[in-house]
């Protein structure tokens, strides 16, 4: 069986391609179960979300020693495209390197945001779909189960995913040092732009409990705050309604600042010093920047918090190489696994050939044992099978360990030793090759 | 057997205390794991090693300054579990969990040299007040330490990085929410001083049934603890009714926190309530 993973991802092609072939959570099921009827794949899933597509599937070898071939005609087929369209986009993993390609998604590290936490929630709906298509046993299942727990390896042992990114997620994360928990708090949003409603939905999924919104157009206000089950302030109250804010997010197009110092201090005796958070995303800027130092009250305008995503960005990027070397660990993990997995027939045969020894002689013995009991006949039979057991414990473990070693002289020796069919060369199914686009 | 179930309990919080750096620094949920349970197991030895004590001292008073010791190890560890329990703020396990082992490591080395005296301080009573007082001052101590992370915290998001350079404060990752320190520091407070009240009215009650009387009261250590008493009030007062936090609430803490140990070295003055030998 040959492991094959082809796809297209966000590297290799642009939106116009990778939306042709898009499939929706919906329809994901079905599907795998079309891309399963295909000839030659055993097992199969499809990962699909907006920055990749893939395919990975077990396949049975070809005589033409093209597995991928069926693949990439379903995909075609399925979704009507000209083959000269998709090619120059697709890449081609076998074996080893689709293993490590898999696992690299799974841990985000072939992601567009290095270390962003969603792939792997996609990855696991692919395999749910799979496993609701009934088109995923043992070679797939215990492939994911690793990538899975590889994935989860890496995010708590590497700080990959420990820091935001976007603009937004670091007002949140600066939000969550200085309040904690965001539930309950009070979101004061001055101006309508897209990235502070952007901020501000984050700040609801994390649980703040009030969304207050001022704007010049009172329309444009009550548009914003109806998604968050907000209230409108008006424009004058602005100030008399600053002070119950925890989070003050402002994007006003107000050439100068509408918050200096003094809002700060009145603010400040009202909420008796409880802390303040200005996100300021206004250009010019809507927050005297000398507010920002008085104690207790915490002011990032759009270019600070620029400068904390890119820092972030980079240790993510620091955080890569040491989880690129976890993956690698946990993809030579499998491997042992699976040419483990590849001797099984050899220690089958094995044991078969024991067992068939160990009921001749007995038969052979039969006659001298007619006087014996029941029990002490029993006895017998567990003395054999225990002896046998014992003799085949060193055979079946060095089987094992050559197997696990790549050791195809031993692995060759010790089935001759014991005239078992052939194994040798479980290595080289695994070595993998890759074929990127043009 | 009480001095055998400590050192196990003094090892557990070596490991703990080793345990709590690549937990809070690096954030090793694994390692975050080994150190509760380090500690957890710890803490369950170490009160084992306690009652085995007091069992064995007459009427159930630890009669001798290691056995305080272990006793005043005990609170701390109890108050760094109620911490993390309550505020999930292992963070403060970086300075608790060693000085945990610090003060656990000689009480464990041997038994006590020192048995105090006075036949007075076997009265059972005493226990609460030293009992007390020692969560008293365990509880400023956090509530110090929580104030001064929330200064450090404070600075650290107010000191914004610039671009490409790498901030002296990621090192600091690790620090609570500012509102979290400040509740630790308030909460913390709120529990000291009511310990510390019923600590010096047991005591003060105590010695009316000794020939001591009223010379009691004009000795300095005694006048220490009622002056570190009021000031505790001062500090509760200053943080509930005037919303004192942050920085001067930190300096405040500070201050009596420097009283406390003033009090604590007045013993050398005192002449009525000694811990060591003269």
């Amino acid at each position: 069986m040959t492991l094959v993973l082809i796809g297209v991802n966000h590297k290799t092609a642009p939106i116009a391609v990778r939306e042709r072939i898009a499939i929706s959570r919906g329809d994901l099921p079905q599907v795998t179960r079309a891309l399963a009827a295909a000839p030659g794949v055993a097992e199969c899933m499809i990962v699909s979300t907006c920055n990749r597509v893939e395919i990975l599937a077990a396949v049975e070898p070809t005589t033409d020693g093209s597995p991928d071939a069926e693949l990439r005609s379903f995909l075609h087929r399925h979704f009507g495209l000209d083959p000269e369209l998709l090619a120059p986009h697709l890449y081609e993993y076998r074996d080893q390197q689709a293993v490590s390609h898999l696992f690299r998604v799974a841990a985000s590290l072939d992601s567009m945001v290095v270390g962003e936490p969603q792939i792997l929630g996609q990855v696991k709906e692919a395999f749910a779909a799979a496993h609701v298509a009934g088109t995923i046993s043992g070679q797939l299942e215990h492939l994911l189960q690793s990538a899975f727990a590889a994935a989860k390896k890496v995010r708590s042992e590497t700080g990959i995913g420990s820091n935001s990114v976007s603009i937004a997620s670091v007002g949140v994360e600066l939000a969550h040092k200085i309040f904690g928990s965001l539930a309950g708090r009070t979101v004061f949003l001055v101006g309508a732009g897209k990235m502070s409603e952007s901020a501000a939905r984050y700040l609801v999924q994390q649980g703040a409990g009030t969304i207050l919104v001022a704007n010049r157009t009172l329309e444009r206000a009550r548009l914003m705050a109806e998604p968050f089950g907000g209230r409108v302030v008006p424009i004058e109250k602005l100030y008399e309604e600053a002070s119950m804010a925890d989070i003050v997010i402002t994007s006003t197009s107000a050439p100068h600042p509408i918050f200096g110092r003094q809002h700060g201090q009145s603010f400040l005796h009202q909420r008796r010093n409880r802390p303040m958070f200005f996100i300021d995303l206004a250009v010019p800027r809507d927050v005297d920047p000398a507010m920002g130092k008085l104690e207790g009250i915490f002011v990032y305008d759009i270019d600070d918090l620029q400068a904390l995503a890119a820092d972030h960005m980079a240790l993510r990027s620091r955080e890569a190489s040491d989880a690129e070397a976890l993956i690698a660990a946990e993809v030579e993990r499998f491997h042992q696994w699976q040419r483990t997995v590849n001797v099984a027939p050899a220690i089958v045969a094995l044991q078969q050939k024991a067992e068939e020894i160990r009921q001749a002689e007995l038969k052979r013995a039969q006659p001298r044992l007619g006087s014996l009991s029941s029990e002490q006949l029993e006895a017998v039979e567990a003395l054999t099978r225990g002896l046998v057991n014992k003799f085949l414990h060193p055979p079946m473990q060095a089987l094992k360990q050559a197997a696990r070693e790549k050791d195809d002289a031993r692995l060759d020796a010790l089935c001759e030793t014991w005239s078992l069919p052939t194994v040798s060369g479980v290595g080289e199914i695994e070595s993998g090759e890759g074929k990127q686009p043009s | 057997m009480s001095l055998l179930w400590l050192r196990v309990a003094a090892i557990l919080y070596a490991a703990a205390a080793v345990a709590v750096f690549p937990a809070v620094l690096h954030g090793f949920v694994r390692w975050r794991k080994s150190c509760v349970h380090l500690a957890g197991m710890g803490f369950f030895f170490h009160f084992v090693s306690v009652i085995e004590m007091l069992v064995q001292a007459h009427q159930w008073m630890p009669v001798g300054i290691l056995q305080v010791e272990s006793l005043l190890g005990l609170a701390v560890v109890s108050v760094f579990f109620l911490i993390w329990w309550f505020y999930d703020a292992i963070s403060l396990g970086l300075f608790a969990l060693p000085i945990t082992f610090l003060i656990v490591f000689v009480p464990a080395l041997g038994p006590d040299p020192y048995i105090f005296p006075s036949e007075g301080v076997r009265l059972s009573w005493l226990l609460v007040h030293i009992a007390a007082l020692l969560a008293a001052y365990v509880a400023l101590g956090f509530s110090l330490l929580a104030s001064v992370l929330y200064l450090l915290q404070e600075r650290r998001i107010k000191s914004k990085p610039k671009p490409g350079e790498d901030s002296w404060w990621l090192p600091f990752d690790w620090l609570p929410p500012l509102d979290t320190l400040e509740r630790i520091a308030t909460a913390t407070l709120d529990f000291g001083f009511p310990c510390m009240t019923v600590g010096l009215a047991i005591g003060a009650l105590l010695v009316q049934s000794t020939a001591l009387g009223a010379v009691y009261f004009r000795d300095p250590k005694i006048i220490a603890a009622f002056g570190l008493w009021f000031v505790y009030c001062l500090l509760i007062l200053a943080r509930r009714a005037a919303g004192l936090r942050g920085r001067r609430a930190a300096y405040l803490s500070g201050a009596v926190f420097l009283v406390m140990m003033v009090v604590l070295a007045t013993n050398i003055f005192s002449q009525v309530h000694r811990y060591g030998p003269r």
